[in-house]
């Protein structure tokens, strides 16, 4: 939408969060916030998505400080970026609540600092460093993870619990980091979108579309209108995948095993037709930079038989999972997420909008051919997994609407070229889309050609931190629901 | 009302491997070169400037060679020289030891019989019945959803006595996914050394075997061949849930080891 | 005296030197600090001696002037030819219970005191020997007025061990209230065995038989039922004994518990000899009592944090199932049903003598390891089998007896228990129907919970990861003590091997009240047993005391076979827990999460309260880094004693002012106290003159 702008510079880091806490309080919220290696020390930035738009402030924090004064006790969302910050950079936010090591416990003096030039061979991460986290008097600690049982992502939960319920819950995620924003530089934007795949890879393509139109931004690109169009068809068929996903494990976890299976084929059916569209079932190399790589290989009217049928058959489905009693109670009142604190924490994706606190990035900020399909937002307030789980589904109700809408569009379209020339051009822009969970942020700055920075911000890292919250007196059989029903990749959320 | 919902929709499972599957050769595998002559032809630094991991390199004989478990599948090869590469097809991906992931072959099949033996003597009381256990080693996500899929009506893969067990100790195979993120070095490490003998480690996805684009990084080691002894090796970003099918039953030795990717390009079209 | 009355004498004698030799010595040397306890075994074992004698028939007597005789007072009409001291079949049998038991804790008992945390002054050893003698006397006595003074001085001796360690928070308020208790118990006997001295003309126990049935003896029956039922701890009594047993300094617990209470079990027996069954309605309301009692020691037991205190709830929870048994057997008396009871008595005894072996085994072993651990506190007494080993085994074999398992002397009474209790369709009245069917409901559930209560003792505190590391063997007990666990362990789990014998003795044992014939119907043929009826059920301890061991000898056998000889051969690697980077301290299950489900269920029951607390303190001035470690939450979870919040804590007020009006009594002016005993004299005599 609006062309890449430069960020706004404060003069000092403690005028930088001025900045940011008034334009909070004037109906902004925290997007992003992350530090950028500069040969005369640190730039902070801070990212707001406001109206229509997500603007940029910085401040430079001299190599000489290390220590400045924290953004969280004033605005409560920066808890993990700081904590990230200090893993990457090694500064310390003064008056942090609870400096934890967060995606690097390492006890080494080398650290990653994107941005700089150069990167160390090899940190790896010291459990020494970690915190060992006494419970209080009356409870124990179940570590649970980083491998659990069934197929799940590594994560380590720590509950302390008195036997039976939850009165905290603690997260290490530092054990999926791969460095991904370090492995961007010096990567060519062309290179740079296959990363950009496979940072969340059940959330390719949103964000794949991020990354491009951050580049785009840059080159100062228009995307053809087919383009676009193939980008919104393998989009809604990314999120009819993950939140069919996240209804399984949602099934399975009440043990209702006929869902769980027939769930289960309906995802299935959804990566063979992404799979039919595009060559992969996950949607990897449609998007690149300027516009996409090819048609797709199904014709529109194919493609509209195809959703028509999987509509026909996944709605029924639908209808008789809400309509199991026995299914809604053990989500209703679970995992409840207060919608001020939603509200406060600038909660993303269905997570946000089932508390009645969250926008669809595609309605707000609209990119890709959003914009002219028109996209109605899903919104509950109750914030419990049920909420969630509705939003889900209304969801999978629009991305069906969407696919016919695109599909109609492309047929009507005609021909021309699908992408648009990468001129090199030098620059820096952020560049959002709507993944299945959320909000996704890319802020790229290319230099000489390649990337020297780019910043990845998905959802699941905006969003996890949330899990704290939760636990509104829920016992332990309760956790795997709370957990399916936020539905968050681990890999977006470590990188 | 759940069960007469599942049952109006008969039988949905594949009958794979007893009967063919088409959709089992649909999916696409890592790139391959053709037996062309436009492949003999083709000049070195062009073909390596070609793939933006490496996985493509020049032979000393003239000719190139893809090393399929560095593929992560993004075509551009393909794209840009259909007459020299293309898509490998077939659910058939997965080899025993990892020179065997490079077409066209470099391995002589007495060396591919000799490791296929030895993890026959040491795996002989593997065969019908065995239980998987999962590792994420830093994966991006994908690799998870299509080990998960194994569970799904489709592919169903209890009627081939494969089982997913939570706990280590009554595992037979360990299936890791993930470039090997340092952090998961020591509980990957742990969790192998939880599982009794006889035991098989396979390899799934290009991120595990070779370290995927996501190498060289300060947290990640490149593959997780490091950290413990691979038996099976299975490139694909991410590889389809027949493919993973077909290294599990590779690995069990119910499909021979022969049935992967150097026997199968060795002077011949690919599929 | 007799040949075996001399065995008596000795017993008492050496008891007497034993309380010498504590006072005139003091703890001065090892040998001095050990002499008293080594006496009172050598005592105890010739007590047990001169009982096994009266069981097996012989006479049995100590003197003919019994303690009156000996100060010499002289003949008086209706005071003349008092017997002195004599055990019969019944005395015999729990003299033998009670001293095999004292010999082996008095071993342990002189381990002990020779160790460091031994006594420090001079009293513990005549409280023990006090005790001691006041039990043989109790259980000896012919008369009323020596049975009245040994049982308060039984209650002295109570007050003297539990309130040793006076200077430890809590000690004397609880050794006040195991003194108030004894002295309640003892009034009630007083009161009842002055109301059928008085119409029977005679002090003998023999002849208060002889009170015609009327209000008066139901009424003195009742009264002696309930002094006894104090001693041992029905409900609404029990509330003494937690306090008052973990209130005694080591080895003291397991007189008190295992041996002193036997004299209650056996006032209640003897009351049934001698007085026949109370009516039908005391009866039931026994019953209800006892299965209230067992449900309520064990919900208390298998939630407390303090391993004494487990082990004296536990003794709670015994106590209903005893006196369930014997509530069975009054109703067989009531009804004419021999056979009912001797299933009730035989239940009820066999219990007794689990429950002796087992509690003494228990209390003995838990001195040895609260001493090694410095602590009372279930969670920091975990692993306790590797600091000390012979302790440690010694509470995970009472623990299993306790807790009804095979195949251990606790599961062939819990057995016999819930068969007798089974009997209720035999019996004729449909009140006594219902009360049986929820006797033995109760029963069957607190066996349940039992389970759950020693698991957590054997598994936690037994068996678990010790936390804190300490020299193996320290605490542990000495040559003498560790005979005296081993004796307990053997004890426990022999009994259930020599069940028979068991019986047979028991039979003997219990001629005063049934024929031996009524109890050896038991015993279907010599080595199975059966619940008094025939064709009911059948049980062989002795037979499971072969066929398990072989069993596992055989499935071992199969599998080392099977495995090809190489079962032995293992690989060690850590134990599973989902590869985690780690917590500290306390992240595997603690001995108060485990009792967790346990206060939930039983909410009812325990009135729990949970509470979750924020330990964040926002009014730390910390500047920078909040420790990131700090607990920040804390849970706290709350049991209420029942009985005393609702029974006890409502008469609080009425009974202070009551006393303070009594305290205007005192007032300290020697003539108001000299008019007090002349209007006390007035008062004898006219009521005296009166009952003539």
């Amino acid at each position: 939408m609006t062309a890449a702008t430069e960020p706004e510079l404060a003069a000092s880091v403690p005028a930088l969060w001025h900045l940011v806490v008034r334009q909070i309080a004037a109906g902004s919220r925290l997007a992003d916030l992350f530090g950028t290696a500069h040969p005369d020390g640190l730039v902070l930035t801070a990212q707001l998505a406001g109206r229509g738009t997500i603007t940029s402030l910085e401040a430079l924090l001299p190599s000489d400080q290390v220590r400045y004064p924290a953004l969280t006790p004033q605005v409560a969302p920066a808890f993990w970026y700081e904590r990230e910050i200090h893993d990457l950079f090694g500064v310390v936010p003064e008056g942090h609540p609870r400096l934890e090591p967060l995606v690097l416990p390492a006890s080494s003096t080398d650290l990653p600092m994107p941005g700089a030039g150069a990167a160390p061979v090899a940190i790896d991460p010291d459990p020494g460093v970690l915190p060992r986290h006494a419970a209080g008097p009356g409870l124990f600690t179940i570590p649970h993870g980083p491998v659990r049982s069934g197929v799940t992502e590594s994560i380590e939960y720590l509950v302390e619990t008195p036997g039976e319920d939850i009165p905290h819950l603690n997260m290490r995620i530092f054990y999926k980091h791969r460095g991904i924003e370090k492995r961007f530089e010096g990567l060519s934007p062309a290179d740079g979108v296959l990363l950009a795949e496979r940072t969340e890879g059940v959330a390719s393509v949103a964000n794949a579309i991020a990354f491009c139109e951050a580049v785009e931004r840059i080159a100062g690109l228009d995307v053809p209108w087919r383009a676009l169009l193939i980008r919104v068809a393998q989009a809604e068929l990314e999120r009819l995948a993950c939140h069919l996903d996240a209804i399984v494990r949602l099934a399975d976890g009440a043990g209702l095993a006929v869902a769980t299976a027939r769930f289960g084929w309906h995802k299935e059916r959804v990566l063979r037709l992404a799979g039919e569209l595009s060559g992969s079932r996950f949607g990897r190399g449609v998007v690149v930079p300027g516009g996409v790589s090819g048609l797709p290989l199904l014709g529109p009217a194919d493609l509209l038989g195809a959703i028509g049928d999987l509509d026909r058959r996944i709605t029924p489905d639908l209808d008789l999972l809400m309509g199991t009693a026995s299914f809604l109670d053990r989500l209703r009142r679970t995992g409840p997420l207060n919608p001020a604190r939603a509200a406060e924490h600038g909660a993303l994706g269905p997570i946000g909008r089932a508390s009645g606190a969250g926008e669809d990035t595609r309605q707000s900020r609209p990119y890709a051919a959003y914009g002219l399909l028109g996209v109605t937002a899903s919104s509950r307030t109750d914030g419990d997994a049920l909420a969630r789980l509705e939003v889900r589904i209304d969801e999978i109700g629009g991305a069906v609407h969407l696919l016919r809408q695109a599909a109609d569009e492309l047929a009507d379209a005609g021909s021309g070229q699908l992408r648009a020339e990468l001129s090199p051009a030098d620059g820096r822009a952020t560049g959002w889309a709507e993944a299945p969970h959320g909000e996704v942020l890319y802020d790229v700055r290319v230099e000489g050609g390649v990337i020297t920075r780019c910043r990845v911000r998905p959802a699941a890292f905006h969003n996890l931190v949330l899990m704290h919250e939760v636990f509104a007196g829920d016992i332990l059989t309760d956790f795997p629901f709370i957990e399916a029903s936020f539905g968050l990749p681990v890999a977006g959320a470590a990188r | 009302m759940w069960v007469l919902r599942g049952l109006r929709n008969g039988v949905l499972t594949t009958g794979w491997p007893g009967r063919a599957d088409e959709y089992a050769s649909a999916t696409r595998g890592p790139a391959t070169v053709k037996a062309s002559p436009a492949a003999a032809a083709l000049p070195a630094a062009e073909a390596v400037r070609l793939c933006p991991v490496d996985a493509i390199s020049a032979d000393k004989e003239g000719g190139v060679r893809v090393d399929q478990g560095k593929c992560i599948l993004c075509g551009r090869c393909v794209a840009a020289r259909p007459d020299v590469f293309a898509w490998s097809a077939g659910p058939h991906r997965s080899t025993l030891t990892r020179p065997g992931l490079v077409v066209p072959a470099v391995e002589s099949p007495e060396t591919l019989r000799e490791v296929t033996d030895k993890l026959r003597a040491r795996t002989r009381a593997l065969r019908r019945s065995v239980h998987l256990r999962h590792v994420d080693a830093g994966s991006d996500g994908s690799e998870e959803w299509e080990i998960m899929a194994l569970l799904n009506p489709v592919y169903d893969i209890h009627r081939l006595g494969l089982f997913f067990t939570a706990s280590p100790r009554h595992a037979d195979i360990l299936l890791v996914t993930g470039a090997g993120s340092r952090g998961m070095a020591r509980p990957l490490r742990e969790t192998y050394d939880a599982m009794p003998d006889p035991k098989i480690v396979v390899a799934v996805g290009t991120d595990a075997v070779g370290g995927g684009i996501v190498s060289p990084s300060y947290a990640v080691r490149g593959g997780v061949g490091s950290i413990v002894p691979v038996d099976v090796w299975l490139p694909g970003s991410p590889p389809s849930p027949f493919a993973i099918l077909s290294a599990l039953l590779m690995a069990v030795g119910r499909i021979p080891a022969s049935a992967g990717p150097p026997m199968s390009v060795a002077g011949g079209d690919p599929r | 005296m007799t040949g075996f009355g001399a065995a008596l004498a000795a017993g008492l004698i050496l008891i007497a030197l034993a309380a010498a030799a504590d006072l005139a010595a003091g703890p001065r040397g090892r040998a001095w600090r050990a002499a008293p306890y080594l006496a009172g075994a050598v005592g105890s074992v010739s007590l047990a001696v001169a009982g096994a004698a009266a069981l097996a028939g012989r006479a049995v007597t100590l003197g003919s002037g019994g303690l009156l005789g000996v100060v010499a007072i002289g003949a008086r009409p209706g005071f003349s030819a008092i017997p002195g001291l004599a055990a019969d079949q019944l005395s015999g049998l729990f003299l033998v219970i009670a001293f095999t038991a004292a010999a082996a804790v008095s071993l342990a008992f002189a381990s002990w005191s020779i160790g460091p945390r031994g006594p420090a002054r001079r009293g513990l050893g005549a409280g023990y020997a006090l005790a001691l003698g006041s039990v043989a006397v109790v259980l000896t006595a012919r008369d009323a007025f020596t049975l009245l003074f040994a049982w308060e001085s039984l209650t002295l001796a109570f007050w003297v061990l539990s309130g040793y360690r006076r200077a430890a928070p809590g000690r004397p308020a609880a050794a006040l209230v195991t003194l108030a208790f004894g002295r309640i118990s003892g009034a009630f006997l007083l009161a009842g065995l002055l109301l059928l001295v008085t119409r029977s003309g005679s002090l003998t126990l023999a002849g208060l038989a002889h009170v015609p049935a009327g209000p008066l003896r139901s009424t003195a029956c009742v009264l002696l039922l309930a002094g006894f039922a104090v001693k041992v701890g029905l409900v609404p009594f029990q509330v003494w004994l937690p306090r008052g047993y973990a209130a005694a300094p080591g080895p003291a617990r397991a007189i008190m518990a295992g041996v002193a209470v036997n004299v209650g079990f056996y006032g209640l027996w003897r009351t049934l000899a001698v007085l026949g069954p109370p009516p039908a309605a005391v009866t039931d309301v026994l019953l209800l009592l006892a299965s209230v009692t067992a449900v309520l020691g064990i919900a208390h037991a298998a939630v407390q944090g303090s391993l004494q205190r487990v082990i004296a709830y536990s003794s709670v929870e015994n106590t209903g199932l005893i006196l369930a048994g014997f509530g069975v057997a009054l109703v067989g008396a009531a009804t004419g049903s021999r056979a009912l009871m001797a299933a009730g008595l035989l239940a009820a005894t066999l219990q007794v003598i689990a429950h002796t072996a087992a509690k003494s085994l228990l209390f003995v072993s838990s001195a040895g390891i609260q001493d090694a651990a410095g602590g009372d506190d279930l969670d920091d007494l975990r692993g306790s089998v590797r600091r000390t080993p012979w302790s440690g085994t010694g509470l995970a074999i009472g623990s299993l007896t306790l807790a009804g398992l095979p195949p251990t002397a606790g599961f062939v009474s819990e057995w016999f228990l819930l068969e007798a209790l089974m009997q209720q369709f035999r019996v004729p009245g449909l009140a006594d129907r219902l009360v049986l069917a929820v006797t033995g409901a109760a029963v069957a559930l607190t066996a349940g919970f039992a389970g759950v209560t020693f698991v957590r003792l054997v598994g936690l505190v037994v068996l678990g990861r010790p936390v804190r590391e300490g020299t193996r063997g320290d605490g542990d007990p000495g040559p003498a003590g560790r005979a005296g666990i081993v004796a307990l362990a053997v004890a426990c789990l022999a009994l259930a091997a020599l069940a028979p014998l068991e019986i047979r003795m028991i039979s003997a044992g219990l001629v005063p009240v049934l024929p031996s014939a009524a109890v050896t119907a038991a015993l279907k043929s010599p080595w199975v047993l059966q619940p008094v009826f025939p064709g009911f059920s059948i049980l062989s301890p002795s037979w499971l005391w072969i066929i398990m061991p072989a069993l596992f000898v055989l499935v071992t056998l199969l599998a080392w076979i099977a495995s090809g000889a190489r079962l032995l051969r293992v690989r060690r690697v850590p134990a599973w827990r989902s590869a985690t980077a780690g917590v500290s301290g306390r992240a595997s299950y603690t001995a108060f999460a485990f009792a967790n489900p346990a206060r939930r269920v039983l909410a009812a029951v325990l009135h729990t309260r949970a509470e979750v607390t924020r330990l964040d303190a926002s009014d730390d001035a910390h500047d920078g880094d909040h420790d990131a470690a700090a607990p920040h939450v804390e849970y706290s979870s709350d049991v209420i004693e029942v009985t005393e919040e609702y029974f006890y804590r409502p008469f609080r007020r009425p009974f202070a002012l009551a006393v303070r009006q009594a305290q205007r009594l005192q007032s300290g002016r020697l003539d108001a106290y000299l008019a007090y005993m002349l209007i006390a004299l007035i008062a004898v005599l006219a009521l005296v003159t009166g009952l003539h």
